[in-house]
């Protein structure tokens, strides 16, 4: 039996049925990885998940997700496992405890097949600058599966596993779900516990989930989601069953549409799709109205001034001392700092680094970053309004579908504009999420539904009745049905 | 921003950059930093600055200790450590 593309559900029913054992899934997943093209995956935990696998098929392990397969993001702590979060400066970094969000999904059953590829430390859009290599998007092996998140999106999207974390802090789930064409959300901020995730921005950064349909991220985020004491933004607020609460009638509901996100110039297949998925919403009695966020268009120069200052301050950590990658032949202290760093870090990371510790040095901080956190208010006050005017607000998730590789590296303003139309919900804090709902050059595209905070529930519900209405989700690169 | 101000800041930031990258990363960052100028020109009067999404404050729980020593495990992860110390180069003569 091929398990190749079956949902999270679908093979949960499958082992519950007792039509296939955990072990012969887990098996089937390593041989489908190894035959794989696309460099999803940077360490394997073969030997670990195969006995969880055969203690589960003994009756030694329950839970909602018991048995499952599914992928870690290498920016995770997974104890005794190796997490590189793609930098050559943690190529040897094996953690000595759990990830909150791993540690929830390891007590709900699931096993862990190994960790995934990400651009170095999250900061990219197109997996090109991790120190692991580029990963190839399963539609289409010349082009980028988008970032950071990559190695995630493209192994649900090839079919390797049915589910995989990634984390958010500018898009990172959202982008890549769009251009491998699969399901990611990323919750509202502080609804998943950040411990044991390495720091990139701390004030955008979310934990989130990659399935092949809402109905499964529903049902990953019912275990990603905890209140932590270990992480002092973690929201105590009670949790919901998000899986209970995804089969809402859409009659009545309003829909925003930013006025401000012009799409007039982004490709007629993109805007087509755009339409067309308005039209299915307005089938299913959600209406449309128009909302003005005038600031929306501060997100991008906002958040490279937010984003970078956070992960110059994070990143200090790397010394070369405590943990990782230490250079050889050093002087003095200093020296082994300097070195460390500087043979440990790529250029995109160096780049954000810098930008950082101008924004934050002495002369500059309140004319840049001051400033862009007085002008992140007037973003989030742009959502608390329109927030009281709809229920969820909708967008493309990105500009374009995915793109070639090395063709946007030159440039990194040009790659930091793939994510204009998810910057923002990091920057306000609140819940978003990528559906498929077409393709563009036979590459797929996404759909960009936004809630209020901690309206997960909200905009599952509009994703999953949107799916339950069309196919997109369910195409796949080997189906053939990419127009 | 000019070769002098890349040299102090990646100073600031113990970073140390190749010589060939140089003038490309210096490009990068003027164009970086030309991209957010668009910043200036907004009126922030009496917009009180955001750090934190839900503008939470770190909650207080009980002082007391809940986490165990475990010393050699951390220890264990650095590049050179003995019992009780992690070792780097001679700091004072």
């Amino acid at each position: 039996m091929s398990i190749k593309y079956k949902t999270l559900s679908e093979l949960k029913e499958l082992l519950e049925k007792k039509d296939i054992s955990s072990f012969e899934l887990v098996e089937e997943t390593f041989k489908n990885i190894s035959s794989s093209k696309t460099n999803s995956f940077i360490t394997l935990n073969e030997e670990v998940a195969l006995t969880k696998a055969k203690e589960f098929d003994q009756g030694e392990c329950e839970g909602d997700l018991a048995g499952l397969p599914i992928a870690q993001k290498d920016l995770f702590c997974t104890k005794n496992l190796r997490t590189t979060c793609g930098s050559r400066i943690l190529e040897n970094f094996i953690p000595p405890y759990n990830a909150t969000v791993v540690e929830n999904l390891s007590k709900a059953g699931s096993i862990c097949v190994g960790k995934t590829n990400m651009d170095e430390f999250a900061m990219g859009s197109s997996n090109e600058t991790s120190y692991f290599g580029a990963v190839k998007n399963p539609w289409d092996l010349e082009r980028v599966p988008g970032g950071s998140s990559g190695g995630s999106a493209a192994a649900v999207a090839e079919g390797l596993v049915c589910a995989a974390t990634g984390t958010d802090t500018g898009g990172s789930i959202r982008q890549p779900a769009a251009l491998c064409g699969i399901t990611g959300i990323k919750p509202t901020y502080g609804r998943a516990s950040r411990w044991g995730m390495i720091a990139f921005a701390s004030s955008l950064d979310q934990a989130g989930a990659f399935a092949r349909n809402a109905e499964d991220c529903a049902l990953l985020l019912n275990h990603i989601c905890s209140h932590d004491e270990k992480d002092s933004t973690s929201l105590s607020n009670d949790k919901e069953n998000y899986l209970e609460n995804i089969n809402n009638d859409l009659k009545g509901k309003k829909i925003g549409i930013v006025k401000e996100f012009d799409i007039s110039n982004l490709s007629k297949e993109v805007q087509d799709s755009f339409e067309q998925s308005k039209k299915i919403f307005e089938s299913l009695g959600a209406n449309f109205v128009e909302v003005s966020m005038p600031n929306i268009k501060l997100s991008v120069p906002t958040y490279y001034v937010v984003a970078p200052a956070e992960c110059s301050s994070n990143l200090s950590r790397f010394d070369g001392v405590k943990y990782g990658y230490r250079a050889e032949n050093v002087n003095d202290l200093e020296d082994l700092y300097i070195k460390s760093r500087s043979e440990g870090f790529g250029d995109e990371v160096k780049r954000r680094i810098l930008i950082g510790t101008y924004v934050l040095s002495a002369g500059f901080y309140d004319a840049y970053y001051k400033k862009a956190q007085q002008s992140r208010r007037m973003i989030k006050n742009d959502f608390v309004k329109a927030f009281s005017e709809v229920d969820v607000i909708m967008s493309p998730s990105s500009p374009s579908s995915a793109f070639k590789i090395g063709s946007k590296t030159e440039d990194p303003i040009e790659m930091y504009l793939e994510d204009l139309f998810t910057i923002s919900s990091n920057l306000a804090g609140v819940p978003a999420m990528s559906i498929p709902h077409g393709f563009s050059k036979n590459l797929p595209i996404g759909l960009q539904l936004i809630g209020n905070y901690l309206e997960e529930s909200e905009i599952l519900n509009f994703a999953h009745q949107y799916q339950k209405n069309t196919d997109w989700h369910i195409r796949n690169p080997d189906s053939g049905d990419n127009s | 921003m000019d070769n002098k101000t890349v040299e102090t800041i990646s100073y600031l930031a113990r970073l140390k950059l190749d010589k060939d990258k140089k003038d490309k990363i210096t490009k990068d960052l003027e164009n970086i930093i030309n991209f957010v100028d668009e910043l200036q020109d907004i009126n922030t009067d009496d917009v009180t600055p955001l750090a934190n999404p839900l503008e939470k404050t770190a909650p207080k729980r009980k002082d007391f200790v809940n986490s165990k020593d475990r010393k050699e495990v951390f220890l264990e992860n650095s590049p050179q450590s003995d019992q009780d110390y992690f070792i780097v180069p001679k700091v004072v003569e």
